[in-house]
């Protein structure tokens, strides 16, 4: 093994090698920054390139764009309110208040320790613990995924800013959202028009919601000191407030290589989930969503923690778990490797070559990452008037181009109106924009549980994973009705002292 | 009308004022070029085009499912293959996917009929129609250029199952009652219709003698068998044979005219018996918008012909698990035989009246 492995020490540190990583990784940070551009089209557009690349180089290459653009959306999250991925839309709900109070530098440098840290844990992870998790992965059927999906929608609690009631409401708006389209037996739901079968887009949905009402809103009420540049003020993240956030940093690395190895969950959902648990646990969790850099720890961390654990049902079983996991599938069968159980015996110097190469992509993405970052800290000094009407553009831009079809295009329009009606309810997007995500895992595994189980809810109860899950869900729900019933008892009383 | 006329005529005196030591320049570089095209059509034995023959850009391969599915291989290595007859000029894959492939489809035969924008048709674009009377787009809303390549299908268990032959797997279902589990796209997928015609051809009730577990994509499905999460399903060869070589999934049948040169004592359905399940396979095709003018078609046959016996084009399609069709059969008799034999098979499942 070490003779292998110092062979493919050697084989992968070549400047080629290096430079594709490196240009991936920038070129993703970059694209995933930009709001409306995502991993998954950086990666269907560097495929045809690396058929002229030697394998190892190519697949490094997709890999790193990956990893970048996971990165990336945190950028636009936290400077312009607009998650660039929708893994970064819990980095939102910190974030943007943090930059809006001139810490924007500071947000972003923690953005960038916590993702380079989740990358290299799920690194090691794949490095070392590719098997047993890959074979965890597999015994995660319908049922236990669904459990999973019931306790991931309880975030909701810890999202919903001051009003439980408006949250879950937004919820229930998305999980609705969410059903547009085809469902898995191939019948239609509010299929209106012939685009709308197929269902609406993700990206569409999500920077509607999220960029285009702060533009309506000043289209509508013309504040007066829309001028006026975001202060900037400390960059610099000191050494006692990255403590305060490293035990959520590491829960949240462990989360997203848990969560990322599972075919199917991916990202968003492994950030989602870490968010709501350091919430959960911190002692400033009540902080959450004001500006805590805690949060934004624990969302970025299990985002790119997630990013390099997707790889391993890619590689140890032949399962991509994603649409880009899927490309780099294809990218592998081209190259004449075949991922799976095999790989690892015929091709084990093309593992090694790729998993030493995969461990240079913290370091590089903390490089590009500082680069980038520094550079469009400056986007906070352009005054609002002129940053907004170019982010439109960006935007609807960037939504045509991934499919071409103006139909997205129209979908972010009217979620931008949508979400704009919700800002003056004061209902939150963040739990709509999190159960549209999570809806149709949600609602496809219910179904295909019980479809196994011809009907009987037992199926549900059938093995330890799910019974955590459930009683995860339980606990969670527990706690927080007791939460706002004393938030409730608290308020009468002072209340009916005032009276 | 006459603007344009006087451009080009003003246009065609700048070159004659061009200077001589141009022209010399110019017919230097006539020859350099005929020459290098001599040695290429002498090497490569194709026959250089006329310059202002189609195709003059890039043309779009518009594949109507996923990035790293069994179709967007296909598209992509056709586009590799193909690009080295197409005058050199690239062809640029474009996923388009949804509603079951339609989208895709929809979205071509609404294109000009250029033979810029072509579509990698799958099985699917014949099944879908056959099956839903108000399809966005017929069967032959297309001008077909080609089948290129049969996908086989396998019927398989995993490695744990306590099933051997086809035999045991249908004495489990029938002794089950329907509890027996299979994972498909959907009911009237292709993967669907592998075993509901299996079902049918046993004289079982095709759509309640055994559940389908519905999951999304060729990966999705094969990863459900592997971990133990339905008891078979029967889908296309290229999702599946990793892990058979890998020893996680036992192969019991094979959709397809011939077995399969990579699992040579696996038999096909047809020489099981099975009427039905004997016509059910997968395949690839290129199609292109209703209407596409003759040079250009004959410009695809020109080049498909190339295609079928290319190296990398067959070693591509092994690899996948597929055998290259192309010039076996009329590419519109074929179609119109897979929509018939679909459409009976719907009607006699009961999926139309």
């Amino acid at each position: 093994m070490w003779n292998e492995l110092l062979f493919a020490f050697q084989s992968v540190a070549t400047l080629p090698n290096f430079l594709a990583m490196f240009a991936g990784i920038w070129g993703g940070v970059i694209i995933g920054a930009i709001p409306g551009m995502t991993g998954t089209m950086a990666v269907t557009l560097a495929l045809p390139f690396t058929f002229y690349l030697p394998p190892v180089t190519s697949l490094l290459l997709l890999v790193a764009l990956y990893k970048g653009s996971t990165y990336g959306g945190s950028i636009s999250a936290i400077l312009i309110k607009t998650p660039g991925t929708a893994s970064a839309a819990c980095t939102v709900l910190d974030g943007y208040p943090l930059a809006r109070a001139g810490k924007g530098g500071k947000a972003l440098n923690m953005a960038l320790i916590s993702s380079c840290i989740g990358d290299f844990i799920s690194n090691i992870s794949l490095f070392f613990l590719a098997m047993p998790l890959a074979m965890f992965a597999l015994r995660v059927g319908p049922p236990e995924f669904f459990m999973l999906m019931a306790f991931s929608l309880t975030i909701v609690a810890s999202i919903s800013g001051r009003s439980l009631v408006l949250g879950i409401i937004a919820a229930c708006l998305g999980l609705l959202l969410a059903t547009v389209g085809e469902d898995i037996y191939g019948s239609y739901r509010f299929a209106l028009s012939e685009d709308m079968k197929s269902g609406l887009g993700m990206v569409p949905v999500l920077i509607g919601l999220f960029a285009l009402p702060e533009l309506i809103k000043m289209i509508v009420f013309r504040p007066e000191d829309n001028s006026q540049a975001m202060k900037l003020g400390d960059n610099r993240l000191t050494l006692s407030e990255f403590r305060g956030s490293i035990k959520s940093i590491c829960r949240g690395s462990v989360i997203g290589v848990i969560l990322g190895a599972i075919p199917g969950i991916g990202p968003s959902t492994a950030a989602f989930f870490s968010y709501s648990e350091a919430r959960r646990t911190s002692k400033n969790g009540d902080k959450f969503g004001e500006g805590e850099l805690e949060g934004i720890a624990a969302s970025e961390s299990a985002n790119n923690g997630a990013c390099g654990a997707t790889m391993i049902p890619l590689l140890a079983l032949g399962v991509p778990g994603d649409v880009i996991t899927g490309v780099m599938l294809g990218a592998f069968m081209i190259h004449g490797l075949t991922p799976g159980p095999l790989l690892f015996q015929n091709n084990l110097g093309e593992v090694y070559s790729l998993f030493i190469g995969m461990l240079f992509s913290s370091l590089f993405l903390f490089i590009a990452g500082k680069l980038t970052a520094g550079a469009f800290t400056k986007i906070s000094r352009i005054p609002q008037t002129l940053l907004l009407p170019c982010i439109l553009i960006l935007c609807v831009y960037g939504i045509y181009s991934i499919g071409a079809s103006p139909f997205d295009v129209t979908v972010l329009l009217v979620m931008g109106i949508v979400g704009f009606a919700m800002m003056l309810l004061n209902i939150p997007a963040a739990p709509f924009l999190i159960a549209f995500i999570l809806g149709p895992m949600f609602e496809d595994n219910m179904r295909r549980s019980l479809a196994i189980s011809r009907g009987d809810l037992g199926v549900f109860f059938q093995s330890w994973i799910s019974w955590g899950f459930f009683i995860l869900t339980i606990l969670f729900v527990t706690l927080t009705i007791r939460r706002e019933w004393k938030k409730w008892r608290d308020r009468r009383a002072s209340a009916q002292s005032a009276s | 009308m006459d603007g344009a006329y006087k451009k080009k005529r003003s246009s065609s005196g700048n070159t004659a004022t061009t200077t001589q030591g141009d022209m010399k320049m110019f017919q230097k570089l006539k020859k350099a070029a005929g020459v290098a095209a001599a040695i290429l059509a002498t090497t490569t034995m194709i026959s250089t085009a006329q310059a202002d023959a189609y195709p003059q850009k890039a043309i779009t391969l518009v594949v109507p499912y996923g990035a790293g599915g069994a179709s967007d291989l296909a598209g992509r290595a056709l586009a590799e293959t193909a690009r080295h007859y197409t005058d050199e000029q690239p062809i640029v894959v474009v996923n388009k996917t949804g509603n079951g492939g339609m989208n895709g489809a929809r979205f071509v035969t609404e294109q000009k009929p250029d033979g810029y924008t072509l579509l990698l048709s799958r099985v699917g674009m014949a099944l879908y129609p056959a099956v839903y009377e108000d399809s966005p787009v017929a069967w032959d809303d297309y001008t077909f250029l080609g089948i290129l390549e049969s996908t086989p299908m396998i019927l398989a268990v995993n490695a744990n199952s306590d099933v051997q032959t086809v035999d045991d797997l249908i004495a489990k279902i029938k002794d089950s009652d329907g509890a027996t589990t299979y994972a498909a796209s959907g009911p009237t997928a292709i993967d669907g219709f592998s075993v509901q015609a299996l079902l049918s051809d046993l004289d079982l009730d095709p759509l309640t003698a055994s559940t389908l577990v519905p999951y999304k994509g060729g990966s999705a499905l094969a990863a459900a068998l592997l971990g133990g999460h339905v008891d078979f399903l029967a889908i296309a060869a290229g999702s599946l044979m990793p892990h058979i070589e890998a020893g996680k999934m036992r192969p019991l049948m094979v959709y397809s005219p011939k077995r399969m040169a990579a699992l040579p004592d696996v038999p096909t359905a047809k020489e099981l018996g099975y009427a039905q399940a004997g016509q059910v396979g997968g395949w690839s095709g290129l199609y292109a918008p209703k209407g596409l003018p003759e040079d250009v078609v004959a410009k695809w046959t020109e080049v498909l012909g190339n295609v079928a016996t290319d190296e990398q084009w067959l070693d591509l399609a092994a690899k996948r698990g597929s055998t290259s069709v192309i010039g076996d059969d009329d590419p519109s008799a074929y179609v119109k035989s897979q929509f018939e034999l679909y459409n009976g098979m719907a009607k006699k499942f009961g999926y139309i009246q």
